[in-house]
C-alpha cells in the first residue's frame, strides 16, 4: 500500500486555505493520498483530509536551525517526522525553506556520504525536460566537492524522474573556457572533467537558464538564488509587459485576442506553479519545497512531483550514486 | 565513538565524541579535526552545527537523562575546544 504524502497545512503565504484547497484537489483529480499536519484551531475546513494535529508554526521569517530545535512540535517538524517514521512517503512546505531544509536534514538524516544537502529546482525547459537549477539557495558557501555531488546529485534525479539517459551536466560561470570565473568555479570545473562518471558538458552562462542547452546546471547556493529570482523577476516583468502592451488600444487588444490562445500555453508551462515545486537532494527522505507564494495549483503539483519522486525510488537512486567511499 | 555508560567519561572522552560526531556531519575524517580548530575554519555552519547539538544530546542522554544544551550558549561556542569544555563543564567531568 502506498504511504500518504505529508503536507504542511500551515507553510506559505496563502497558507492554510490555498494548502488545503491544493491537497484536495490532488486527492480528487490525481488519487494521491495526503496527510494534512497542522494547527487544528487555525487550520479551518480539512476538507475531508486526515490531519496530524501539533501545536506550532514556524513562520517564514524564523531563524531556520533554531525554529527546528525550538518548536518540535511544528507542522514542519512533524510532517519530517511523519517521513522518518515510515508514516508517510514524502514531505511537502511552501514555508520556511531553510527550515524546510532544516527539518528534513534533522529529522530524516543525510544520505551517507553527502557533504551538504541541496535544493534543485526545476525550471522549464522548451521543447525538452525541465532542467535543474542546483544547488537554487541551500548553502551560501560551497566546496568544489560540494558541487560536484550537488551535480552528481541532480543528474541522477533527471535520470531517475525525468527518464533522460546520461543527462548533460553544466558549470555555471560567466564563460565558456574553463580559464573563466572564481576559483572555486574553475577547481570544480577540474574535478568534473576528471570526473569520467558525468556527462559534463563543460561552462554555461546565465542567459544558458532558459533555454538550456544542458539538463543540470550546477552553481552554489548563493549564485543559483540570485540566477533564479532573477530568472523569476525578468520572467514576471515580460508577462507584465506583454499585458500592458495588448491593452494599449483597440487593435491590440484585438490582436491579443487572437494571440492569447497560443501565448497562455507558454506562459502556464513558464509559471513556477507549474513545477510543483524545488526538491532537497541528500537527505533520507523525500522533500518538496513550493514556492512561498504556492497556490492551490502549486500544492496539487508539488504533491504529484513527491508522488512521483517516490515512485521512481530517487532516494534509493541517490544513495547509490553518493558512496561515502568516493568522498574527497 | 558513541558514548555509552560503559565508556568513562572524562574530558578525553568528549573530545573524541565531539571529533567522531563533527566528523560524521562534515563528512571529514576525525584526524583532521584538531581540538583548537574553529567550527568556522571546519565550514561547519549554523545547520552543522544544530546537527552537532542533536547528536551529542542524544549520545550523552545515557549519562544524565535529558541532557541538553541551551541554544542560547551556543553563540559562545565557536570551536571544537569550546564545545568539549562547555560539555564537561554541564557535566561536571574533569
Amino acid at each position: 500500500m502506498t504511504l500518504p504524502i505529508a503536507l504542511d497545512a500551515m507553510g506559505g503565504d496563502f497558507a492554510p486555505g490555498e494548502v488545503i484547497a491544493g491537497a484536495r484537489r490532488a486527492v480528487d483529480e490525481l488519487g494521491l493520498s495526503v496527510i494534512l499536519v497542522g494547527v487544528p484551531d487555525l487550520m479551518g475546513d480539512p476538507l475531508g483530509l486526515e490531519v496530524v494535529a501539533c501545536t506550532e508554526v514556524i513562520a517564514m521569517d524564523d531563524d531556520p536551525a533554531a525554529s527546528v530545535r525550538k518548536k518540535k512540535d511544528s507542522s514542519l517538524v512533524r510532517a519530517a517526522e511523519l517521513v522518518r517514521d515510515g508514516r508517510a512517503s514524502a514531505m511537502v512546505s511552501a514555508g520556511n525553506t531553510g527550515a524546510t531544509m532544516a527539518s528534513a536534514l534533522l529529522r530524516m538524516g543525510r544520505l551517507p556520504g553527502v557533504i551538504r544537502p541541496c535544493i534543485a529546482t526545476p525550471i522549464p525547459n522548451p521543447g525538452r525536460t525541465s532542467m535543474l537549477l542546483v544547488d537554487a539557495g541551500a548553502n551560501a558557501e560551497c566546496s568544489a566537492e560540494m558541487l560536484v555531488q550537488f551535480a552528481q546529485m541532480a543528474a541522477t534525479m533527471v535520470e531517475a524522474h525525468y527518464h533522460v539517459a546520461s543527462p548533460s551536466v553544466g558549470l555555471l560561470s560567466i564563460g565558456e573556457e574553463s580559464s573563466k570565473g572564481t576559483p572555486l568555479v574553475k577547481e570544480t570545473h577540474q574535478l568534473l572533467s576528471a570526473l569520467g562518471t558525468i556527462n559534463f558538458a563543460g561552462n554555461v552562462e546565465g542567459r544558458d537558464l532558459i533555454p538550456s542547452p544542458v539538463d543540470v546546471i550546477v552553481t552554489d547556493g548563493f549564485t543559483g538564488n540570485v540566477a533564479l529570482k532573477t530568472l523569476e523577476g525578468a520572467l514576471k516583468y515580460v508577462f507584465s509587459a506583454v499585458l500592458d502592451a495588448v491593452g494599449t488600444n483597440e487593435a491590440t487588444k484585438a490582436a491579443g485576442e487572437v494571440l492569447f490562445e497560443y501565448l497562455l500555453p507558454v506562459a502556464a508551462k513558464l509559471r513556477p506553479e507549474s513545477q510543483g515545486g524545488a526538491l532537497l537532494l541528500g537527505v533520507e527522505g523525500i522533500c518538496v519545497i513550493s514556492h512561498g507564494s504556492s497556490n492551490a495549483t502549486a500544492i496539487m503539483n508539488a504533491l504529484r512531483v513527491a508522488d512521483e519522486m517516490d515512485r521512481d525510488d530517487v532516494v534509493a537512486k541517490l544513495k547509490a550514486t553518493i558512496r561515502p567511499d568516493q568522498v574527497a | 565513538m558513541s558514548a555509552d555508560t560503559a565508556t568513562p567519561l572524562n574530558r578525553e572522552t568528549i573530545l573524541v565524541l565531539v571529533r567522531d560526531q563533527l566528523a560524521e556531519i562534515l563528512e571529514k575524517s576525525p584526524d583532521d579535526i584538531a581540538e583548537d580548530v574553529s567550527f568556522e575554519d571546519l565550514g561547519a555552519d549554523s545547520l552543522a552545527l544544530i546537527e552537532l547539538v542533536e547528536a551529542l544530546e542524544e549520545n550523552l542522554a545515557s549519562y544524565e537523562d535529558g541532557f541538553h544544551i541551551d541554544d542560547e550558549d551556543l553563540e559562545g561556542l565557536t570551536s571544537v575546544r569550546d564545545a568539549v569544555n562547555y560539555v564537561a563543564l554541564k557535566l561536571q567531568v574533569a
